[in-house]
């Protein structure tokens, strides 16, 4: 089970990588969110699976309601992304099981690969819609990576992560004035 | 309760402005007395403290304390004397959430806290509107933020030896991402407004993210202090030479200004690394001298860039003298800690970071004639930018002292 979401988490950050339309954007992050959900509720509790479902939901909401209507998936172009997806899968895969040891690998290759994949998402040449939502993904992983030791965190820092999850998805890029 | 309140009263008093910002006098009124009860907050907080009124626990440190406080400080003497140019108002929105993120930052219990922190930190200031796309702003400090979670994960995770010691450099890296240093300098454009740009980053928030990383640092991977040390100066190093160099040869005065703070930040990334005493003072003195002296300088020679107008005032050379480090000035005073700890150590070291204080001289000469003539509030705010650092030079060991140094 822990595998499957593992690799849900994966195809949802590669969607992210992979899509311009809110769509696809959308399909991405609640792919992310329902892999780090039922990951998390094998190591963290009910309640911090709970708070990761409702901050990805929201965002997964909200990305519908803005950025291209479309799907938008794998434009022309997208080969050198689909190799990056690919590549830091492997990586993600090799570093999780073959160089750390212990408990808890499909946590450790979920929150590698989405790390991996939103930070590429967010250094290459993007539109805002994309980044935000690949910020979502990150908020969402930084909280799910803290549980990669084995002991939880505590519920707090997986609300505040879907708080943080939540609350960028709300952001409007360039309505708020600077001194 | 006061880490709490030290992070929500100026961020209540952030969004208060925000909300009234078509009032300014109102938003200005809320947002001071808000900013106000909370730094009081912060005085009031007893380092080491732990509070978990949340469910996270919070708790300041000596060290971050005291740069709250000299954040706090450097905060009311820019809204009180900010140039004309500049509405309060909007000054005090963004001050005031900077500093709500810094006390969350300084008060975060975990890495990982800190870490979503300074991801909705960057993402408000990309969000607003500026010269530089939303995706340019936002880049440094989400490296940052990457570099800091797999460092986090490396530290904690069962494996090879080697482990902890990436976990390291993730550390280092994610802490130079996130201020803004060599070798992940954020992109400037001179052009673009302080608060958007990345001079909060270096000169507000970093010394405390800084402080902040290197306590959780130290509770993660205790066994690698000679590691991060020996990181530490040599990216220090790198941006002493890079960042004077630099800064005096630069073209654009505003970007000299930024190079200037990365060279600073050399010489606070050598004291940090150092791991003895003198080195910690000697940092800390040179952060102090980051907030509430260089900071406040740039604020003010903003609108002398754009006039282009170069000034050679007796003003203008105490300014100087200032950036460079001279005596009186609490530069010189971190400056001979520095040498010290540096001679204690190794001795070349000290010769190396001797040499780069060479350096320092040819753009302290510039940055002080950007200022051109201070009148009115500037010549009051440069006035007191100069006097906070000439006692903090004369007598830095109560600022010392409240750093628990």
């Amino acid at each position: 089970m822990s595998a499957a979401a593992a690799f849900a988490a994966w195809l949802g950050a590669s969607l992210i990588v992979l899509s311009e339309g809110r769509r696809g954007l959308a399909a991405g992050l609640a792919l992310v969110t329902a892999g780090f959900a039922v990951i998390t509720l094998v190591g963290g509790g009910v309640e911090a699976a709970a708070a990761l479902v409702a901050g990805g939901s929201v965002a997964v909401v909200q990305r519908l309601r803005t950025g291209p209507d479309e799907w938008g998936v794998m434009p022309p172009g997208s080969t050198a992304r689909l190799v990056l997806a690919a590549a830091v899968g492997l990586m993600a895969l090799w570093i999780s099981t073959s160089v750390m040891t212990g408990p808890g690998a499909p946590l450790r290759f979920a929150a590698m690969s989405v790390l991996g994949l939103t930070v590429a998402r967010v250094l290459t040449p993007s539109e805002p819609p994309a980044v935000l939502t690949a910020l979502g993904a990150l908020a969402l992983s930084v909280a799910a990576a803290a549980g990669a030791a084995g002991t939880s965190p505590g519920p707090a820092l997986y609300v505040s992560a879907a708080l943080v999850a939540a609350g960028v998805s709300w952001i409007r890029v360039g309505e708020v004035d600077a001194a | 309760m006061q880490p709490e309140l030290a992070v929500g009263l100026p961020a209540a008093g952030s969004v208060c402005a925000a909300v009234l910002r078509t009032r300014p006098r109102a938003a200005l009124l809320a947002a001071a007395g808000l900013g106000l009860l909370g730094l009081v907050a912060v005085v009031l907080s007893q380092p080491g403290r732990t509070s978990d009124q949340l469910g996270i626990s919070l708790s300041l440190s000596p060290e971050s304390r005291a740069m709250l406080i000299a954040a706090g400080g450097a905060l009311a003497l820019t809204v009180v004397l900010a140039p004309l140019a500049v509405e309060r108002a909007i000054l005090l929105t963004w001050g005031l959430a900077g500093f709500a993120g810094m006390a969350a930052i300084a008060a975060a219990g975990s890495l990982e806290v800190l870490i979503l922190v300074v991801l909705v930190l960057s993402v408000l200031q990309a969000a607003a509107s500026g010269d530089r796309s939303f995706v340019a702003r936002v880049r440094g400090p989400v490296l940052a933020v990457v570099l800091l979670t797999l460092a986090a994960m490396f530290a904690r995770v069962e494996g090879p030896q080697f482990l902890p010691r990436l976990a390291a450099v993730g550390l280092i890296a994610g802490l130079s991402a996130a201020v803004g240093t060599l070798p992940y300098m954020h992109q400037f454009d001179p052009q673009e407004r302080t608060a958007t740009s990345p001079i909060p980053w270096i000169a507000f928030i970093g010394p405390v993210l800084a402080l902040a990383v290197l306590a959780r640092a130290r509770e993660l991977i205790p066994s690698e202090g000679g590691v991060i040390g020996a990181m530490m100066i040599g990216l220090g190093l790198l941006n002493v030479v890079w960042g004077s160099l630099a800064s005096w040869r630069t073209e654009n005065g505003a970007a000299a200004w930024h190079y200037s703070f990365i060279a600073d930040w050399g010489l606070v990334l050598s004291g940090l690394g150092l791991a003895i005493a003198d080195g910690q003072r000697a940092a800390i003195l040179l952060l102090y001298g980051i907030v509430l002296s260089r900071l406040p300088l740039y604020l003010w020679s903003r609108q002398s860039l754009r006039e282009k107008r170069p000034n050679d005032r007796p003003i203008n050379l105490l300014a100087a003298a200032m950036l460079a480090g001279a005596a009186p000035f609490a530069g010189f005073a971190a400056r001979l800690l520095l040498l010290r700890g540096a001679t204690q150590l190794y001795w070349p070291l000290a010769l190396a970071i001797g040499l780069g204080l060479l350096l320092w001289l040819p753009p302290s000469l510039r940055l002080g004639r950007s200022l051109g003539l201070p009148r009115g509030r500037q010549a009051w705010g440069v006035g007191i930018a100069l006097a906070i650092n000439v006692v903090i030079g004369l007598y830095p060991q109560p600022f010392l002292a409240l750093a628990g140094l």
